[in-house]
């Protein structure tokens, strides 16, 4: 079941890199989290960890369900551009992710003896780590660089409760605190691009 | 062997009922008094009376084109996976060979809107082409790599295995897998994202355009090739990515496949209707995405071994 749900994560991550629509890009951003915090309660009741079923179900709550709607009525508020066409070509793109995984894939090998416990996870997430840079990459609005930057701290996240067996919970909170802080941080900056405009 | 032939005669009668059950699920949900499930048949028997009309223009192609359509779906209908336990199946037929058979009946398809020798026609099988040239290589790869899962690589062999010891561990692949068959079948079946089977405008139309000129029993013919089309790469995404009920008593688990076909059009429905039709620039795109899943289902199972 944590494969599948490792799957969707992945598969939700590279079809958000050729969406050219900014609310369907918020829907994969919300699917992708929603199995993280799937993953999240999965792993956590496998280890039986309190602390990561709490972290899963914050991450469902903030990151699934709050993250996409504020972003949504933010867009709304100062009329985001709602077409937002990936600056890479979709034929690079098509070779790029590709390339990008089987490098990764190679790259997480010589960490992958060291971790003895769902260590094909580890790979997939410094790959969806690499893809959600892409995503930065291949936009030129900022809404979609915006979730580009969530993306990642949702492969980091991946990270952390696959390679650890549970991290603490004061470093998640931390992290969902970040993690608020920067919508606040981008929700002046979008304050100010009105101004100017 | 009674249920091999069986399932065989009820996949072909199940197949027109499909694309009606799709249209019904689609005006149900836009508010429209929904189609009878019967409609299918009502528009073959209403064909065959018609009275056949062959243009002037057209070669002997327009003649036997149809029965070369219908021919090779009808010839794979016979290599697919076993619905139930203690069925025949066949267990040689590979990836190749279903693919090759496809792409040989949408071969005289193109040939029969050729002939026509309308502007119509040869638009319709030029956009045809270009779309068939782009689903044959993701299909291979999908194909293969769910037969790599299955460790065999007969189609009829791998449902078998498939079903038996499902994959739990390479659970990953499997489901790249089944995304890049699904853009597949939506592709190959000419449903709404790529193409609309049910308008006649200009912009929209690939099937449409090419059996334009067709009427009464050759347009019947047609038209329950693709249906059957629908329902092979239907029966194939049951078999082989929704491998459950294999094992159950023979009535019951064709009564189980059969709700799983149900299950697909479904699926299919609710995506026609919530999405626009693409350009055909954009399918490229779509169908390069289909290629990512299935390249990444291979080099998933192959280096990590999910």
């Amino acid at each position: 079941m944590i494969d599948f749900l490792i799957g969707l994560f992945l598969a939700s991550l590279i079809v958000a890199l050729f969406t050219t629509r900014l609310y369907r890009l918020l829907l994969w951003y919300s699917l992708n989290s929603f199995t993280l915090g799937l993953l999240a309660l999965g792993i956590g009741r496998s280890i039986d960890d309190n602390a990561m079923i709490i972290t899963g179900i914050i991450t469902i709550v903030i990151k699934a369900i709050a993250i996409p709607y504020v972003l949504k009525n933010l867009s709304q508020k100062f009329h985001f551009v709602r077409q937002i066409t990936p600056e890479i070509k979709v034929q690079y793109a098509i070779m790029l992710v590709p390339a990008i995984l089987v490098f990764t894939f190679y790259l997480s090998e010589p960490i992958v003896h060291m971790i003895h416990t769902n260590a094909n996870y580890v790979a997939v997430s410094i790959s969806s780590l690499f893809l959600s840079l892409l995503l930065m990459m291949e936009h030129k609005n900022v809404a979609p660089k915006i979730i580009g930057f969530l993306s990642m701290e949702n492969a980091l996240f991946l990270l952390g409760i696959t390679a650890t067996d549970g991290m603490p919970m004061l470093v998640e909170l931390g992290i969902f605190f970040d993690l608020l802080m920067a919508i606040v941080v981008i929700n002046l900056l979008f304050h100010k691009e009105e101004l100017r405009v | 062997m009674i249920y091999y032939f069986g399932t065989i005669f009820v996949l072909v009668l199940i197949a027109p009922i499909l694309l009606s059950y799709i249209k019904a699920t689609k005006m149900l949900l836009l508010f429209k008094r929904p189609i009878s499930l019967l409609q299918g048949y009502r528009n073959f028997s209403k064909l065959l009376q018609k009275e056949t009309i062959i243009s002037e223009e057209s070669s002997a192609v327009t003649r036997w084109a149809p029965f070369l359509v219908l021919s090779p779906l009808l010839v794979i209908l016979f290599f697919l996976p076993p619905v139930t336990q203690g069925a025949y199946y066949v267990s040689f037929v590979d990836a190749f060979t279903i693919t090759g058979l496809i792409s040989l009946s949408t071969f005289f398809l193109m040939l029969l809107g050729l002939d026509s020798a309308s502007a119509f026609g040869g638009m319709g099988s030029s956009r045809e082409s270009f779309i068939a040239a782009l689903v044959e290589p993701a299909m291979v790869l999908t194909i293969f790599s769910v037969s790599l899962m299955a460790g065999n690589l007969g189609i009829g062999q791998a449902g078998v295995n498939l079903a038996e010891h499902f994959p739990k561990e390479h659970m990953a692949s499997f489901l790249f897998a089944g995304i890049s068959f699904f853009i597949l079948l939506i592709a190959e079946n000419g449903r709404i994202p790529v193409d609309n089977p049910e308008t006649h405008l200009e912009l929209t139309m690939v099937h449409e355009a090419m059996i334009l000129d067709l009427t009464g029993v050759y347009l019947a013919i047609i038209e329950s090739a693709a249906s059957i089309k629908f329902v092979i790469f239907a029966s194939l995404f049951a078999s082989l990515f929704i491998p459950f009920g294999y094992g159950l008593i023979a009535p019951l688990a064709i009564g189980v496949f059969i709700l799983k076909l149900f299950l697909i059009a479904t699926l299919v429905a609710i995506l026609e209707v919530n999405t626009a039709k693409l350009r055909l620039f954009k399918i490229p795109n779509l169908l390069g995405l289909s290629i990512v899943f299935a390249f990444l289902s291979l080099i998933t199972f192959y280096v990590l071994g999910a």
